[in-house]
């Protein structure tokens, strides 16, 4: 990211005091946990995105990538937590390749709350991030104003208190893997059934040591829509319209301006390169 | 001070020549050859390890570098100016790209960068070219569908394009011009290990065929012995699923670049 | 005053069908209440099956329907290859969060095939540039509401390029009739693998 672009800052504020309310973001309002066990971290989080009361996206996917085994949960303004995971994660693979080594969970937590403070809250990103290293297990959240917490589980967004009330009742040190799973998809469910922000299924991500990551998306549905009965499609020839124009696959070349010359061998080679 | 070096080190001769570029150029031509060799299914990238002195530790030592995951780098010349620009293609692969598309460049946008950066220290006040050449390997997903099984029996003429993605090799020089090569080597030897695999070469070459005429040109070449320890090889080959460190996200793919251990290295010397 | 995104009016839908994908968009510009046009296609194209809709502030529809021409054809003539959907999603969606603190009042919308797989691709984006990447359906624009729920109750899975046309104009059409500020006429692209049916429906002119 070069940065970012203020071009139409002046254009926006100056409707802004005049009255204009300003866009309205996609939020993932959200339940999103984490849960460190013996081997290994577990995070999960809900597949719902909103704006304002509308469900915008009904699987959206929270769970970001940093590195293989780094993984994020993204909670609050939809496309911070994606551009800021994404620029961190670029950032991250760069520094693993010039060091040669596997990038740590501190590290990447560290140029997170950086970023973010550096933006002083503008940028609503909500994260936990997870992982192992050389190390050991790591599990932090990141709040927008560049906080940070270090617990053995974690839970954050708009369903974070139904979430931990879950934790806070059946959570037990030694959990083994299974045990550290179920209760992840659980937590997450008591901010999916109680939570308004938060809906859909369960995502799930697993790290341990020396193993891959496991990306179980969708590991719970437990709001399937029901299949119609029966269809509603229209009887073609239902919509009137007024012309139509058909673009075919040879209009279609029009667009193409660059076009293979014919497979003669020597044409290169009668194409002089300086030495 | 800082303005009396700002104008450009390389400037003209009256003949027309920039000699510094040609001065950069030796450094290239002392340089340890490096070789690559395009094949059907993947490319090869081979080079010798040489080191002053029986003392140097030689992990520490590495020639062949990942750039994204698939696409591969070796150099012949001057190292430390390799190493920057290694740093500098990978940069420029994400802010230039993968930043924008959410995408690793084709193999010939990242040449092309790269080769920006070559070229600028050709025309920038108070720098010097970059003392080396490169062979870029990259292998791209192109945009047109597969063709058909009957037409895959013939070997095609084309040097690989991102239209019909597969694989392609570059050459970038100090001037920051950049060739696109089925088979190549720079560096000390390059005339009498190009000649060499003038002769070797065949269309329709497989991978396992590639690394075999590489390892051969390399022994032509070669001043000490060839072991594992000595000579350093990175092929762009199918995708290794296994090296992604993950699973479970769709459409995702492991990289096609990666540098053969000392074992597998010895492993293909045995059978030689 | 009220939002940017409401004084112009328009709406826009892609839907996905078997092998095919289908946009639609309204053709209305007013001004608040005053219609000024019943001729403002809101749907843009990129590249040979790749068609990018447009809704919210007219102003910013036309300028960023031409910065992505700008950058479109900048991306031909540097990679020789016509740009793929999801390829498209990506720079669309960067592009509008380089514009995180002072964004376009605009509700994109991608439909497309991708010509390497032949597989259907839509996504919808906010103003910010997060994308909303769906397999059923994908809405934008002041009817955004009406447009959720008549696409909630029309959309079925693997609908053929004829059915799709029906069940997406039939959406549009009643989403719009209960939009005050959309309407006046639709256009509709359905996109098959080789072959683009772009057709005007006729519309109330209330």
């Amino acid at each position: 990211m070069p940065g970012f672009d203020f071009s139409n800052f002046n254009r926006n504020s100056a409707l802004h005091a005049r009255g204009v309310p300003l866009p309205k973001a996609t939020s993932t309002g959200t339940t999103i946990v984490g849960c460190v066990y013996d081997n290994g971290v577990v995070i999960a989080a809900d597949t719902r995105a909103t704006s304002g009361p509308i469900v915008a996206d009904k699987n959206c996917e929270k769970l970001h990538y940093i590195a293989p085994k780094i993984w994020c949960a993204g909670a609050g303004t939809a496309a911070d937590t994606e551009f800021t995971t994404a620029l961190i994660s670029s950032n991250v693979e760069l520094h693993s390749l010039s060091t040669g080594r596997d990038p740590r969970v501190i590290t990447c937590m560290t140029m997170l709350k950086q970023h973010l403070f550096r933006y002083q809250g503008h940028i609503g990103a909500y994260l936990v991030v997870a992982g192992v290293d050389p190390t050991g297990v790591g599990l932090y959240t990141v709040h927008a104003h560049g906080s940070t917490d270090k617990l053995p589980y974690v839970t954050m967004g708009s369903g974070s208190l139904a979430a931990m009330s879950v934790f806070e009742s059946t959570w037990q040190p030694d959990l083994d893997k299974q045990g550290a799973i179920t209760l992840c998809a659980e937590a997450i469910k008591a901010g999916i059934f109680n939570d308004l922000g938060s809906g859909s299924n369960v995502d799930i991500c697993v790290i341990e040591n020396d193993k891959p990551t496991q990306l179980m998306r969708n590991y719970e549905k437990p709001n399937e829509r029901g299949t119609k009965e029966r269809n509603y499609r229209f009887p073609r020839g239902t919509t009137a319209w007024l012309n139509q124009k058909i673009i075919s696959k040879e209009d279609m070349k029009k667009y193409v301006t660059i076009e293979t010359l014919s497979g003669d061998d020597n044409l290169a080679e009668k194409m002089e390169v300086d030495s | 001070m800082a303005d009396r070096y700002s104008f450009s080190l390389t400037t003209f001769s009256p003949s027309g020549k920039l000699v510094q570029i040609e001065y950069a150029l030796n450094a290239v031509n002392q340089g340890v050859t490096a070789l690559g060799i395009k094949a059907t299914n993947g490319i090869v990238l081979a080079t010798e390890k040489k080191s002053s002195s029986p003392l140097i530790d030689p992990p520490s030592l590495s020639k062949i570098s990942l750039i994204t995951p698939d696409i591969g780098m070796v150099y012949a010349g001057m190292g430390p100016d390799y190493r920057v620009l290694v740093d500098k293609a990978r940069k420029v692969s994400h802010t230039g790209y993968k930043r924008v598309y959410n995408e690793y460049p084709p193999t010939r946008i990242l040449v092309q960068d790269v080769a920006r950066v070559v070229q600028e220290a050709t025309q920038s006040g108070g720098v010097r070219p970059y003392g080396v050449s490169l062979l870029v390997a990259g292998w791209d997903e192109g945009v047109e569908p597969e063709v058909e099984s009957d037409d895959k029996e013939k070997p095609s003429g084309k040097t690989g394009g991102i239209l019909k993605g597969g694989p392609s090799l570059y050459q970038v020089d100090p001037s920051g011009s950049y060739y696109p090569w089925k088979a190549t080597a720079i560096g000390k030897h390059a005339t009498s290990a190009k000649t060499f695999l003038e002769k070797r070469y065949t269309e329709g070459l497989e991978l396992e065929d590639a690394i075999h005429i590489a390892l051969l040109t390399l022994k032509e070449t070669i001043e000490g012995e060839m072991n594992g320890d000595t000579i350093e090889i990175g092929i762009v080959g199918p995708p290794a699923d296994h090296l992604l460190g993950y699973e479970g996200v769709e459409d995702s793919q492991g990289p096609r670049f990666r540098k053969l251990t000392k074992e597998q290295i010895e492993d293909y010397l045995t059978n030689l | 005053m009220g939002s940017p995104f409401d004084i112009n009016g328009g709406a826009c839908v892609a839907m996905v069908g078997k092998d095919c994908v289908a946009i639609a968009c309204d053709l209305r510009l007013g001004m608040q209440a005053l219609t000024v046009s019943n001729n403002f296609p809101k749907i843009f194209n990129y590249a040979p099956s790749t068609y990018l809709g447009l809704t919210g502030l007219a102003t910013d529809v036309n300028t960023v329907s031409d910065l992505f021409r700008y950058k479109v054809n900048m991306y031909r003539l540097r990679e020789e290859r016509n740009i793929a959907p999801q390829t498209l999603a990506n720079l669309v969606s960067s592009s509008l969060y380089e514009k995180r603190f002072g964004p376009f009042f605009i509700s994109p919308v991608i439909a497309g095939i991708n010509q390497t797989t032949g597989k259907p691709f839509i996504c919808g984006f906010d103003s910010i540039g997060c994308i909303d990447l769906a397999k059923d359906f994908i809405v934008s624009g002041t009817a955004s509401e009406q447009l959720f729920g008549t696409c909630e109750g029309l959309w079925e899975p693997d609908l053929s390029p004829e059915d799709l046309f029906e069940t997406i104009s039939q959406a549009l059409l009643a989403a719009v009739d209960r939009d005050a500020l959309s309407g006046w006429g639709a256009q509709v692209y359905i996109i098959e693998k080789d072959k683009v049916t772009q057709r005007l429906l006729k519309g109330r002119q209330d």
